[in-house]
């Protein structure tokens, strides 16, 4: 098992995948802030429960080199949803400029705990190695 | 990586604002050029539009700039004689431009391409957060 595999970085890896996808929807949602009739977006809010299932569940063990590997560990695949729009303008724009530039200071912030958890995990296994 | 498609998807936002900044100094730089002549039109107003597309290659909506077209509406009379553009009446015809119409879409568009600038200035630093994982 390598590293990466241990279950709290798979789900600090989703997590920052998460919030990559968010951002480009956030980023689109922008660059449209004028474009007549388009309709912001914004990322579902990942199940908890299943993302800790799908990380702490049992896995498939190859005995016997005939095995083939399985693929229980499927690619979580995030939900764009509308987001509830402020207000709509006549030219049916839903996208708020202020409430966008909040969703992106809140994205950034949610990252950079992601980040810090992922080296401060990092530094767990480096003095569980006995290195300093 | 969806950083990077981000920060090109806010540059697709800035190019679209930017032509747009362009038409509108376009109209204020036009405000009172005047026909050379009775006979013909003086500058008429353009109006830039926007068009949503989707981009296969980075898999998101992006924005650019549509077709350009001119305002229809009634140019402005001013009676002035002694001008070379003036008809038999003495009536010049001014363009259609008004001038603090220009200004408010000009603080818009100004708005809009700040707002592009903060998302990629905020993908940047996400992406700075995530290559400091290297250091730690």
């Amino acid at each position: 098992m390598s590293v990466t595999e241990l279950p709290l970085f798979s789900m600090l890896k989703t997590r920052m995948r998460w919030l990559e996808t968010r951002q480009r929807l956030l980023a689109e949602n922008v660059a449209n802030a004028e474009t007549p009739g388009f309709r912001g977006r914004d990322l579902k809010a990942p199940d908890f429960t299943r993302q800790l299932q799908a990380a702490t569940s049992v896995q498939l063990v190859a005995t016997s080199p005939g095995h083939l590997a399985g693929t229980t560990q499927t690619d979580p695949n995030f939900a764009a949803d509308r987001s509830q729009p402020f207000e709509v303008t006549p030219r049916g724009n839903s996208v708020s400029l202020e409430e966008e530039m909040m969703r992106i200071a809140q994205n950034q912030t949610d990252h950079q705990t992601a980040t810090a958890l992922y080296s401060r995990s990092l530094g767990l296994i480096k003095s569980a190695l006995g290195k300093k | 990586m969806d950083f990077m498609r981000s920060i090109f998807i806010a540059a697709t936002g800035l190019r679209a604002q930017s032509g747009r900044m362009r038409v509108i100094a376009e109209n204020i730089a036009n405000a009172n050029s005047t026909a050379a002549n009775s006979a013909t039109d003086p500058y008429r107003r353009r109006v830039p539009s926007f068009a949503t597309s989707f981009d296969r290659d980075l898999q998101a909506t992006v924005v650019s700039m549509g077709r350009i077209r001119t305002d229809g509406s009634d140019f402005t009379v001013r009676n002035e004689p002694g001008h070379p553009a003036a008809d038999g009446q003495g009536n010049v015809k001014y363009p259609n431009v008004n001038t603090l119409i220009e200004t408010v879409d000009m603080r818009e568009a100004q708005r809009s391409y700040e707002a592009n600038l903060n998302v990629i200035t905020a993908t940047r630093r996400m992406i700075a957060r995530t290559i400091e994982i290297l250091r730690a």
